[in-house]
This record gives C-alpha cells, sequence and structure tokens, in this order.
C-alpha cells in the first residue's frame, strides 16, 4: 500500500488549480518536512472548493469528494486561497485518495494511475468496494439497505418470505429516482409497487407534489439501452424489466 | 475509626452491606479495602464482567469468585463490526463454559458479545446449569438452531434468550417447537436476527399464549402482518415489541386487525422492526404512540413526510433510532415535540452512494441539540458538517456523554470555511465534560487529538479514523485522556514513537487497536518484550511481518493488557513475538 509517488515525480511549476494537479501537491509537500515518520507517501488534505449547494452536488456527482483533488466542476482555485498551505504547518498531511483500492498496487508507481484513481472518493469507488469497514456500518444493517439490482450481493440474511402478502420477489429492487430541478436523487423500493398509479402515488409524496400539481409531472424512465422513455406508453411489466432509474420532468404543454 | 469499624462488624454483617453494593466498580473498591473485606467480597460476588476475555483466564475468575452467578463476556474488538477483524481470531466461548459447568452449578445467566459460541457450548450450558435464566448473545457466531433447541429443550427456568444480532445458521430443526408445553417462563425473547425459515408461526403463537409473564418480544423479519395483530392479541401485556413485515398495499382488514391489536397493548413503551413497512400502515400504531419511550425505525425505509407525522404523536420518546430519510425538516419536528429526548442515532439509507439521497445535513443535528434539553447520546451520520454547528451544539448539550459523528466521506472538511474540525470537536470536548465516548470523522490534524488530551478527562472510548497529522497525534491521547480505556483507530499516521513512548499507558486501557497505521513490527515485538503484561497481537494476514521490508508496517494491531498471558487459540495470521508458539492450538 506504500506509494513512493512522492519521491519519486520530479517537482513541476505550481499552477492555479483548474484541474487539481496532484502531482505539484504532492510535491509541494514533500519539500516540507516528513518528519520522523518517514513515511513513503505524499501527505495532502483539500477542502471543498465552495459552499454552494448546486457546486456541491455537481461536486459529488463528478464523483469527486470534497476532499479530493479531482473535478472539472471545482472553482478555480489559486494557491494563496488554499487554506492549507500555511508555513506552520510543516507536518505532513494525509491524502487517504491514493490508498484505497483492494488491488495490491505496492509496486505501481505510475503518477497517471494514481491520478486516474483520484478521479473517485474514497469509498464510492468498485461499486463501494473500496474501503473495508468505511462507513462504519454494521454488516446486517448494509444488507438491509445495500440491496441494488445488478451489483448487491446475495446473502442468506434475507428472509425468502415464502408467506409473503403479494408474492413478492425476495430481494428489494432499488432504484434513483431524480426530479428536473431537484439536485437530491432518491432512491425507490419497485418491490412494493405494482401499477403505475401505486408507484405514482408514492413518487408523488416523495417529493411533496400535491395532488392538484400531479398533472404537470410526467414520470419518464432510462431503459438499459440508456434510452429516455415515457412510463406511460409500456405496459406495467415491460417497464418494470428494463428500467434503470426514474425521472420525474415538468410536461410542457 | 475506619479501622475499628471494619473488625468489628462480622462477616455476615459485611455480607449483608455488600450484598447492597451492585454495581462492579463499586465492588472492586470494596475488595481493596483491607484483607478481610477482600475474602468477604469475593465469595459473596454473584456478578462478574469481563470487557475483554483474553484478559483474565476462566480459571483464575472461578480462583477468585467461586460463587458466581451470573457472568457477562465480551470477545472480538468493536471493529469486528467493520470487517476489520478476520474470521477466526477468536473469541471462543468454550473454554469458558467448560470450567464454568464443573465451577458454577448455579449459574444462572450469560449475556456474551461478539464471541463465538458453539453449538457444543449451548448444549453444554443446557445440560450444566439446572437453573439457567437468562441468555444474551449479541453479536456472535458459530451457532445454529440446533443449539437454540437444546436451550429451549433443557433450561425449564429460562426467562430470557436474546439473540441480538447474532448470525444463525439454520440447521432447519424447528427449535421453537422444542420448548415443552410446560414451559412457561419466558419474559423477554429476541429472535430478530433469525431467518425466515428458522421460526414456526404455530409454535411461536402457542409459545406466546402460555407465558403470561412476557414483556419483551422481538420477531423476526419475516413474520407476516396478520400473524402480528394475532400475537399481540396474544400478548397484550408486552412492553417492547418488534414488529415484522408489512405488507405492500393497505388492506382495510389487515389494518383494522392490526390497530386493534396495538390498541389493547396499554404497557408498551418501545417499538422496533418496521422492515418494509408501507406508511399508511403507520396510523395502526398511534394508539400506542404517546406512551412510547422508544422507537427503532432504523430499517424502515419511509420518509419525511410521514416519519414527521409519526414523531409528531410521540411526545414521550426518549429514544430514536432512524434512517437519514428523516432530513432535516423530521430532525426539526422531533427537536420541537420530543422534549424528553435523550438518545438520537441517525443511520445513513445508502451509505456507499455518492450522492445524498436525504437532505439530511448538520442542521438536523444542530436543531435536536437546541431543541432537546435532556439529549445525552448521539450518533449521526452524515455527508457535511461546519465547525460552528459543533461548537453550537457544545454550547447548547453540555450534557452530551456519547457523541459519535460519522462524516461519510474521509477527510471531509468544514463546508463553510474547508478548515479542518480540530476547533468543532475541540469545542465538543471542551464543554460536555461529562463524555465517555467519541467517534470522530473528518478532515483532522494533530490539534484535535491536544484538545482531547487537555478537555477529555472522562473519556473511555474514542473512535478514530483517517485523521491526524503526526505520532503527536496519538501521544496527545495516551498522555492526556486519564479515564481512556478503549482506543480503536485505523488509518492515521501514528506510529512507533508515540506508542513506545506511552508504553506504561497501555496497561492502564482495556484495549488499543490500530488498522492501517505506521506500527512497526520491530516496534511491537520491542513492546510485547518490555510489558510482559500486555498481550501485543500483529493481525496481519499477508504473512510472517518479520519476512517482510524492515520499513514495513504492520496492518493492524490489537493490545491489550492481560493477567492471563499469551493465548493459546491464535490463528495462524496472528503473529506476536514468541516464536515458539509452534505450540499453537487451532480451535
Amino acid at each position: 500500500m506504500e506509494l513512493q509517488l512522492g519521491l519519486a515525480l520530479p517537482p513541476p511549476p505550481l499552477i492555479p488549480i483548474e484541474t487539481f494537479d496532484l502531482n505539484s501537491y504532492g510535491n509541494y509537500e514533500t519539500r516540507e518536512a516528513l518528519g520522523t515518520n518517514a513515511l513513503s507517501w505524499p501527505l495532502l488534505k483539500l477542502g471543498p472548493a465552495d459552499n454552494d449547494i448546486n457546486n456541491i452536488h455537481h461536486h459529488n456527482s463528478s464523483s469527486s469528494s470534497s476532499s479530493s483533488g479531482g473535478g472539472a466542476g471545482c472553482k478555480k482555485r489559486s494557491f494563496d486561497e488554499a487554506p492549507f498551505f500555511d508555513e506552520k504547518r510543516n507536518v505532513p498531511k494525509t491524502l487517504h485518495l491514493l490508498l484505497w483500492t483492494n488491488q495490491p498496487n505496492d509496486e505501481d508507481d505510475d503518477p497517471s494511475n494514481v491520478l486516474h484513481e483520484n478521479s473517485s472518493s474514497a469509498i464510492f469507488k468498485n461499486d463501494g468496494e473500496g474501503l473495508v469497514g468505511w462507513p462504519p456500518v454494521k454488516t446486517w444493517r448494509k444488507k438491509v439497505h445495500h440491496q441494488i439490482p445488478n451489483g448487491g450481493a446475495e446473502n442468506n440474511r434475507l428472509p425468502a418470505v415464502e408467506n409473503g402478502i403479494g408474492g413478492r420477489a425476495s430481494k428489494s429492487t432499488y432504484v434513483k429516482v431524480k426530479m428536473e430541478g431537484v439536485p437530491i436523487a432518491r432512491k425507490i423500493d419497485l418491490s412494493v409497487h405494482h401499477s403505475f398509479e401505486g408507484l405514482t402515488n408514492t413518487l408523488m409524496r416523495m417529493f411533496g407534489i400535491s395532488d392538484g400539481n400531479r398533472k404537470s409531472f410526467k414520470l419518464t424512465y432510462q431503459d438499459r439501452e440508456g434510452d429516455w422513455l415515457l412510463a406511460e406508453d409500456v405496459p406495467w411489466r415491460t417497464f418494470i424489466r428494463s428500467l434503470k432509474c426514474l425521472k420525474l420532468i415538468r410536461s410542457r404543454g | 475509626m475506619p479501622k475499628r469499624l471494619a473488625s468489628s462488624l462480622s462477616d455476615e454483617v459485611l455480607e449483608h452491606v455488600f450484598s447492597f453494593i451492585q454495581s462492579e466498580k463499586d465492588r472492586n473498591v470494596v475488595s481493596a479495602v483491607c484483607k478481610s473485606w477482600y475474602e468477604i467480597e469475593r465469595w459473596c460476588r454473584r456478578k462478574i464482567f469481563v470487557g475483554n476475555c483474553y484478559a483474565v483466564s476462566p480459571e483464575m475468575v472461578i480462583r477468585r469468585f467461586p460463587q458466581v452467578r451470573s457472568i457477562e463476556l465480551k470477545g472480538k474488538p468493536h471493529f469486528a463490526d467493520f470487517n476489520l477483524v478476520p474470521d477466526g481470531w477468536g473469541g471462543y466461548v468454550l473454554p469458558w463454559i467448560t470450567e464454568m459447568a464443573g465451577a458454577y452449578p448455579w449459574l444462572d445467566e450469560i449475556r456474551l458479545k461478539r464471541m463465538v459460541v458453539t453449538d457444543e457450548s449451548l448444549e453444554l450450558i443446557a445440560k450444566s446449569f439446572k437453573d439457567f435464566k437468562v441468555l444474551v448473545l449479541a453479536s456472535c457466531e458459530g451457532f445454529s438452531t440446533d443449539g437454540l433447541a437444546a436451550i429451549a429443550a433443557s433450561c425449564k427456568n429460562l426467562r430470557e434468550l436474546d439473540l441480538r444480532e447474532s448470525e444463525v445458521d439454520d440447521s432447519s430443526v424447528h427449535w421453537l417447537s422444542h420448548f415443552p408445553e410446560t414451559y412457561t417462563s419466558m419474559v423477554s425473547l429476541n429472535i430478530s436476527c433469525l431467518g425466515s425459515g428458522e421460526v414456526s408461526f404455530s409454535a411461536l403463537e402457542r409459545l406466546v399464549s402460555r407465558c403470561p409473564n412476557l414483556r419483551s418480544l422481538k420477531l423476526n423479519r419475516a413474520v407476516p402482518l396478520d400473524k402480528t395483530a394475532n400475537i399481540l392479541r396474544l400478548a397484550p401485556q408486552l412492553v417492547e415489541f418488534s414488529a415484522c413485515t408489512y405488507s405492500a398495499e393497505l388492506r382495510s382488514d389487515v389494518f383494522s386487525n392490526l390497530a386493534g391489536a396495538f390498541s389493547n397493548c396499554k404497557e408498551l413503551r418501545s417499538l422496533s422492526g418496521f422492515w418494509d413497512v408501507v406508511p399508511d400502515y403507520l396510523p395502526a400504531i398511534y394508539s400506542v404512540c404517546s406512551r412510547l419511550t422508544s422507537l427503532n425505525l432504523s430499517y424502515a425505509t419511509i420518509l419525511s413526510p410521514d416519519l414527521i407525522k409519526l414523531v409528531s404523536h410521540c411526545p414521550s420518546l426518549q429514544r430514536l433510532l432512524v434512517l437519514d430519510y428523516i432530513e432535516d425538516s423530521g430532525l426539526e419536528a422531533l427537536a420541537s415535540n420530543c422534549k424528553d429526548l435523550q438518545e438520537l442515532r441517525v443511520f445513513p439509507s445508502d451509505p456507499f452512494d455518492a450522492e445524498p439521497n436525504a437532505s439530511l445535513t448538520e442542521q438536523g443535528l444542530v436543531a435536536v441539540s437546541l431543541g432537546c434539553p435532556k439529549l445525552q447520546s448521539v450518533l449521526y451520520f452524515c455527508r457535511r458538517m461546519s465547525n460552528a454547528a459543533l461548537v453550537t451544539i457544545a454550547q447548547n448539550r453540555p450534557n452530551l456523554n456519547r457523541f459519535r459523528l460519522c462524516i461519510i466521506e474521509p477527510n471531509t472538511a468544514d463546508y463553510l470555511t474547508g478548515e479542518p474540525f480540530d476547533v468543532g470537536f475541540g469545542a465538543i470536548v471542551e464543554h460536555c465534560k461529562d463524555l465517555i465516548r467519541l467517534s470522530l470523522s473528518g478532515l483532522l490534524t494533530d490539534c484535535v487529538f491536544e484538545y482531547i488530551g487537555k478537555y477529555a478527562k472522562k473519556l473511555e472510548m474514542l473512535s478514530v479514523a483517517f485523521a491526524g497529522d503526526s505520532d503527536l497525534g496519538l501521544h496527545h491521547v495516551l498522555s492526556g485522556c486519564e479515564s481512556l480505556r478503549k482506543l480503536e483507530i485505523r488509518d492515521c499516521p501514528f506510529g512507533d514513537k508515540a506508542l513506545l513512548t506511552n508504553a506504561a499507558k497501555l496497561e492502564t486501557m482495556q484495549s488499543l487497536w490500530m488498522s492501517s497505521c505506521s506500527v512497526s513490527f520491530e516496534a511491537c515485538k520491542l513492546l510485547s518484550q518490555k510489558m510482559p503484561r500486555l498481550n501485543v497481537e500483529v493481525i496481519d494476514e499477508r504473512g510472517p511481518p518479520d519476512s517482510r521490508p524492515e520499513n514495513c508496517t504492520v496492518d493492524k494491531l490489537y493490545i491489550y493488557r492481560s493477567v492471563a498471558g499469551p493465548r493459546f487459540d491464535m490463528p495462524p495470521f496472528v503473529w506476536t513475538k514468541d516464536e515458539d508458539l509452534a505450540l499453537r492450538l487451532s480451535p
């Protein structure tokens, strides 16, 4: 897990941060004292570019955390603004991003490789397989909620529900739902719904849309091929089988 | 005067006086007063708590306390809950049961946490303790329904069977049916962890109907709605109940049956379960809501509007566990409705998703801290935080004694200022003088540890992840936190220096866990040599630690004090200084 990255690279000139060049960050730090720990990876901490909710959302959706470097969505920052590079701090800081893969990359010093890995946040890579035991949620809790149709691990803790009412599938199917204009995506369990009526009711309630306003929204979905379609155009069964995610859009005209 | 008093009171009188002293800490103090008090006390101690099963051996416990009736043992370190401890590490209860079977025929209570329990152990319990009353297996594993069947069949006076969060293998035995028809003593039954095949409804109904003292019933997920209503009608005296699977669509007959059943339960104070609940069924519990003191909705995927409605019916709530679906708005409603709230736990509905799927921020926690004057215990998962919020919380809620904050993404900074959370957590430890448990997260430098070392004098358990800059951080904690018992650290740049400088401190603590830090095997060996009363375990599945390059750090390190010496049940991936542990016996 150790990286010789910081020590191996030549220090390029410090540049204003449009695209965060972690090589330069890393070397800026290694010029400072690494301390007696002699940790062999460059140590760095970064903060969020700004606190505008839209930018944060965009920041997150470009799959970098607030402490990652990457993403074109970040506001431009120069070194002067960066709160972390003050002279008093000549102790190493932790850059978590470089380390968290399950692949043994002990010998992999290739900087471009590292940068590529840094483009996603620490725990959200590899479909959540990145960090062991983080976030600290107990195993059985994860199994209750983290049930994605394509990746969720089958586990024997889920009950088969032989006496289940309505003959539900034993594995819940959660899909993402977005509403136009709302930054926060939701997740909805499809297996508890059996008709468009029921599904729409839940969605209206989820997004706080009153009965009066219902008509101004249309339900669309993205199918496995990536095409966006109107939900009402297809039978329920087809819809359920092919949908990947949902979106409520405002109907025009 | 005290000296004369001690010798003038007869042993029987002293023993009688001691019988009023229940707390273990007080008992320990009593036994340290003088030799005669030590002797008297050890003969009349009935309850033992062993926080680390490897800190002492069963023989030692039995030798000192010959007449114990109740024992509580804990095995694996806390981080085992998050898969950080490899399978097979240890925590076997069988050696304890074997010894106690002979020495304590009157043992009637066994409480275990994070231990490996086998069917053999359960069968031995069933056979050896004639008046066995209480079995609690929390987060345990290694046993099946066969073992449960043995308990059910033999323990005529069993009052409590609690399998909370354990992993039970299904051996397809209808173990519930093994309770004889004459058995009527159940007071508390928690089988919420069992899978669907492991419980027979008819046996359950018969059991419930013949146990008039049943107070707490926590069923597993697969009990359908109509069965739930039936069971409630059989046990209207319940104080705690864990509800079951709710059906997909609202059926008015099922609803009214359920609502009626709940309305009979005048003693009900605690509800949990709610797996797959459909919000339309929630009003069925409204009749009991005003008396509820504890509500666990952390499996329920109900959203904020429905949660707000529910919470507004529960003014007596003292304890709430919930998912982040409650959102800031729900927590604001909680703050205005539930003035008796003492404990809040908010779990992430989707911990691994990069995008937040619920509008839950630091604002919710601030609202509850401001609105709930009795709030003492917090566990909060969120995706953003600010120092300002933490300071507000600290200043308004100095009565907090447990504060566990998990900002989901490691190294997240204050979203308003971009700064680390040193100041925020510093405020927490400074103002909350009775803080006994703290979990840190977010961007943190060595400064926060300086604050912790300086102010957190009553802190007993500290959890740290992705924090700190150098050994100084760890040094601050080890040198400053006088009451520290358990320290667990992962992914921090703490190394040999802090550890070796504070070696003596480690003997005053129960345990230290460090994983993915910067401790070398050399330091571990040195520590081990110099401190004979510490067990220093290097957990490393990659192979022998000394076969790797000099500067290679150990993967996981678990250090705990022990008077029992090195253990003999270590698996191959646990390394200690003793090379001659070729006589390691695998379990």
